[in-house]
């Protein structure tokens, strides 16, 4: 990743061949210099993928002169290149072999073509996917032995992986020492970055312990990290650490960085280190630009300190266990301290809350989003490797229609006296020269994909970064693969074809009759591949369907446009009521602003990704869980104005009025659901509750919206009026005239006119805010759905090949029928059959097995069956009518030709 | 393509550029040289093989520069065109304006 002095390289492969063309010398040495600093410049012009494809032309194109002037016209090379040409016969005959491939490619201009567009696309697809998952699942993180490293989260009724508090880490800390080297903890947090040109980037950022990086050992790319120093007392270490990547875009590489101070929140920080290269954060595919003591976050992000906060759970906690201490000795100190923490704090700590942990080594991420990510990873490998299945089983069955046809050539020349050898050689080149081709134009296809992929604009709550690069592994990984296909694919059809039993061969051949013996073995491979597109298009109708059952389900409001804008007031300039004063100034303002209809504030939209908040609520009457003094809801605070906004309507009682203020009586309005849940037939309205150490009373009742999922059932809900719970982070919406989208960057600038040092946290429109939900299922039918219909256009494209070979074989007999009076339509479909007959069998077998995994399937599946017979039904009346007209366009070819001269064609 | 003979297009393009540049004529700047005043995309490969031909036959003469850290550490090939150069540009130039004597209706 990191650059030498001198910028990028140009790509190695094709620098590497062009240096093996050239001859020895400065001279030579130019053409590559040249060719170098053009591609630098072009770099800086036109960017790394067009000089990229520049200097992959330019290079091979030259070397193929080289090669080829130095095959030839000798005098005009003015130093003595005689002795280059001493590679042996070894190379020569592997040049031969070569150009005799490519002459004989040439010849099959559309067979050629099409067996390596299906391997460039198979090999592609594999390539691609195999970047993703490798950059995910398979990057190594360089943690320091790490089989006795854990992580514990806190496990309640209402997460099974809870985070833990800071309180709660200490307290861990200091009472497991028998089991536990260390305990370290981190805390994420978005933090601004103030840039010289006064503008803000809102940054990730880690606040973690002082034996954060120790307890991993980890090493600093440079300066150093984070130590026990940097950890006494809350906001007392304005220390930072840079991220690898971050130091490498923001700061470019700068060696010198160490010493610098940055502003943060407005406040200067000084870089004492950068974290090593290929460590990606606690958390993979979230690596944060900066790593913070966890006792300067709250500051750096403009919050309260609230490290004493035991209810504040938001800490990852990593613990390396003493050499020799077991598992057990260890879930037995867990267990203890819970005791411990439950008979100290039963506030926080109920009686069903315990410490959970998992081997560091077994996260990829998160054990809840492992969960869904690790199959979803091997689902898509064995999707795209049924693909370049499928790709494999068009280059054989494009091989096996060569050898066969070219049986009656190698039987003439086993006859002359040819080493068999020499011909499975030749045979073997042109394989590997298919897939060699195959492979490369499937690494181009592979590098544009992931470009895509990177490039993507998808409606993530935070920028997620993986390293999308095609690196070392995942290149050997293609070029085997590509390598591997043509040789196995390539070795049977030239072993066969040149079986030394001529004579046979040579009296079948002019008889003009008998199936080609390669033939059966092609026509199993067509039911092959047409049974795996099956169970391909199954799956990806499957998710189709899914999508389309979750897309009809109503959010419960959303509907109209809205820009948002989500902003912190820092403490400790702004106390809760300053910020609510602050967030109300901001309203009037863009209210203001043409193209606003309506403005309102909220701290926690329905359906945020990023934020679950609850409170305690008991009610009269109604008794709290099994171990618990209070029921625990979803809640939100908001002005006036808020529902109407997103469109959720009261179904009884009032907003709220701006005389629900501080000194007022705390007022609530709920949701139908937790009307129902706590007041179960009864009016809601009027009765009172406590929450917050308040004695709160219903004044509304609002219809049910979906909070956290789109398929949870009606949830009870609670909204609050701001005045009366003020918060330093609220959302601003602005309900606007046409679409939102133009609107949010304006809301921004009021946002920093009216006070610098607000932090913006995130930005969006309602519709983006919506989609984020939907976005797994979206991608997951979009790039299933795409492999699908890949793996059917290269069935059909193999059906295709099958059909018009056995279709040319029969030109005698369609000469024949034809003169003897058959009709067309006979003819066409006599031809077609057969084809129809394989796709049929294929469809068959296809659905059986689609049967069998879509049950596998169906936890990933929303709204439909598992054997929906739209899908069932759907996709064979697909991948029949696409195979139909693959048979059919070579069999209304064939018998469209003049029967004489197809008699005479023999 | 012996020695003798008139130019072919590429070599008097090649030759021309060359002139244009003077001290800074090699290969890169060559074939930009050639895109921008030609308008067309010109094969590196093509360039240089042509430029070991005209040095086979002596119309140019290359010298190599220092090692270049923007080249990869590599030198320069900076060709200059000898007087034969020279000459064999203005008698391939006479023999066109020659053949174009009298066809001036068909100049743009």
């Amino acid at each position: 990743m990191s650059a030498p002095p001198g910028g990028p390289r140009p790509p190695g492969i094709p620098e590497a061949v062009l240096r093996r063309s050239l001859p020895p010398g400065a001279r030579w040495d130019a053409v590559l210099g040249d060719l170098h600093e053009e591609y630098l410049g072009r770099v800086a012009r036109t960017g790394a993928l067009r000089a990229g494809l520049w200097y992959w032309r330019e290079a091979l194109a030259t070397a193929g002169r080289y090669r080829l002037d130095r095959g030839s016209d000798m005098e005009h090379r003015p130093t003595g290149l005689g002795k280059e040409r001493g590679g042996g016969a070894g190379m020569d005959l592997v040049i031969q072999n070569v150009r005799y491939a490519v002459r004989r490619m040439g010849k099959a201009p559309f067979f050629t073509l099409v067996a390596v567009l299906s391997l460039a696309l198979g090999i592609g697809a594999n390539t691609a996917i195999f970047s993703l998952v490798n950059a995910v699942l398979l990057q190594d993180v360089p943690l320091e032995r790490p089989e006795e490293l854990v992580n514990i989260h806190s496990r309640s009724p209402d997460f099974r992986w809870g985070t833990v508090s800071f309180p709660d880490y200490r307290d861990l800390e200091e009472r497991a020492r028998d089991v536990f080297v260390g305990v370290s903890i981190m805390e994420l947090g978005l933090v601004q970055v103030d840039r010289d040109d006064g503008s803000v980037d809102p940054v990730l950022a880690e606040g973690v312990s002082g034996n954060y990086f120790s307890l991993a050992g980890l090493d600093p790319a440079l300066g150093r990290l984070l130590q026990a120093e940097d950890h006494v007392e809350p906001g007392a270490h304005p220390v930072v650490v840079l991220g690898h990547q971050y130091w490498s875009t923001q700061f470019e590489g700068d060696p010198e960085v160490v010493g610098r101070s940055m502003r943060l929140s407005g406040r200067e920080y000084t870089v004492v280190g950068v974290a090593p290269e290929a460590y990606p954060g606690t958390l993979r595919g979230l690596e944060p630009a900066l790593y913070l003591p966890i006792y300067m976050l709250d500051l750096a992000q403009g919050q309260e300190p609230s490290y004493e906060r035991r209810g504040n759970q938001s800490g990852f906690i990593r613990a390396r266990l003493h050499p020799g201490v077991g598992i057990p000795q260890m879930e037995a100190a867990l267990e203890r301290v819970a005791r411990e923490l439950q008979a100290e704090y039963p506030g926080e700590w109920a009686p069903d809350k315990v410490f959970a942990y998992i081997p560091t080594a077994d996260v990829i991420m998160y054990p809840d989003i492992d969960r869904i990510m690790v199959p979803a990873a091997g689902m898509l490998m064995v999707v795209v490797g049924l693909v370049l299945l499928i790709a494999c089983a068009n280059l054989a069955s494009f091989l096996l229609a060569r050898a066969a046809d070219r049986r009656k050539e190698i039987a003439v020349r086993l006859a002359m006296g040819a080493r068999r050898g020499t011909l499975v050689g030749q045979l073997l080149t042109e394989t590997v020269l298919l897939s060699t081709l195959g492979g490369a134009g499937g690494i181009l296809l592979s590098v544009w994909a992931l470009r895509v992929l990177q490039g993507a604009d998808l409606p993530l709550p935070i920028p997620i970064t993986l390293d999308l690069s095609l690196n070392g592994t995942v290149l050997t990984f293609s070029v085997l693969v590509s390598v591997a296909a043509g040789i196995f694919f390539g070795l049977a059809p030239a072993i066969q074809g040149t079986n030394p039993a001529v004579a046979p061969t040579l009296r079948d051949e002019s008889a003009g009759g008998g199936r080609a013996r390669g033939g059966a073995l092609r026509s199993a491979l067509v039911v092959a591949q047409v049974a795996v597109s099956v169970v391909l298009l199954v799956g990806a109708g499957l998710f189709v369907r899914s999508l389309q059952a979750s897309q009809e389900l109503d959010p419960g409001f959303g509907n109209e446009p809205v820009a948002m804008l989500q902003l912190v007031a820092p403490a400790p300039d702004y106390s809760g009521d300053e910020a609510v004063l602050y967030f109300r100034q901001l309203a009037e303002r863009v209210a203001a602003l043409p193209g606003i209809e309506t403005v309102s504030l909220v701290d926690n939209p329905h359906l945020d990704q990023l934020n679950t908040q609850f409170t305690g609520v008991v009610v009269d009457g109604v008794p709290p869980p099994e171990g618990r003094d209070f029921h625990t809801v979803d809640w939100a605070v908001a002005e006036p104005g808020y529902l109407e906004l997103v469109g959720i309507p009261l179904v009884a009682g009032r907003d709220f009025l701006p005389s629900d203020g501080p000194d007022a009586e705390p007022v609530v309005i709920v949701s139908q659901a937790f009307a129902d849940r706590f007041f179960p037939g009864q009016d809601a309205l009027g009765r009172t509750f406590t929450t917050r150490q308040r004695t709160v009373r219903v004044v509304g009742v609002a219809r049910d919206a979906k909070v956290r999922s789109l398929t949870e059932d009606p949830r009870p809900f609670l909204y609050a009026p701001l005045a009366q719970f003020p918060t330093n982070l609220a959302w601003l919406l602005a309900g606007t005239r046409g679409p939102a989208d133009p609107h949010v960057l304006s809301l921004v600038r009021e946002a920093r006119d009216l006070d610098p040092s607000v932090i913006v946290y995130n930005m969006k429109t309602m519709e983006e805010h919506l989609a984020s939900r939907l976005l797994g299922r979206e991608l997951g039918a979009q790039v299933i759905g795409a492999f699908a219909l890949l793996a059917m256009l290269l069935a059909s494209i193999g059906l295709y090949g099958v059909v018009s070979y056995s279709v040319a074989r029969r030109t005698r007999e369609v000469g024949i029928r034809l003169s003897l009076g058959a009709e067309t339509g006979a003819v066409v479909w006599m031809l077609t059959r057969g084809g129809m007959r394989l796709v049929a069998l294929g469809a068959g077998i296809g659905l059986a097995v689609s049967g069998l995994l879509a049950q596998f399937l169906s936890r990933f599946l929303f709204g439909v069956p598992a054997l929906d017979p739209v899908t069932f039904v759907g996709v064979p009346l697909l991948l029949g009518a696409v195979a139909l007209l693959a048979a059919w366009i070579p069999a209304m070819r064939a018998a469209r030709v003049n029967p004489v001269g197809a008699l005479r064609a023999e | 393509m012996g020695g003798d003979g008139y130019l072919g297009e590429f070599e008097q393009m090649l030759l021309l550029a060359a002139l244009h540049l003077g001290e800074e004529a090699y290969g890169a700047a060559l074939g930009q040289e050639l895109e921008a005043r030609v308008g067309r995309r010109v094969s590196r490969g093509a360039i240089y093989v042509t430029l070991d031909r005209l040095e086979a036959k002596g119309l140019i003469r290359s010298a190599m520069s220092a090692p270049r850290a923007e080249r990869g550490g590599r030198p320069r090939r900076i060709v200059s065109v000898t007087p034969e150069g020279v000459a064999q540009l203005q008698a391939s130039r006479e023999a066109l304006v020659t053949l174009w004597d009298g066809l001036e209706v068909l100049e743009g």
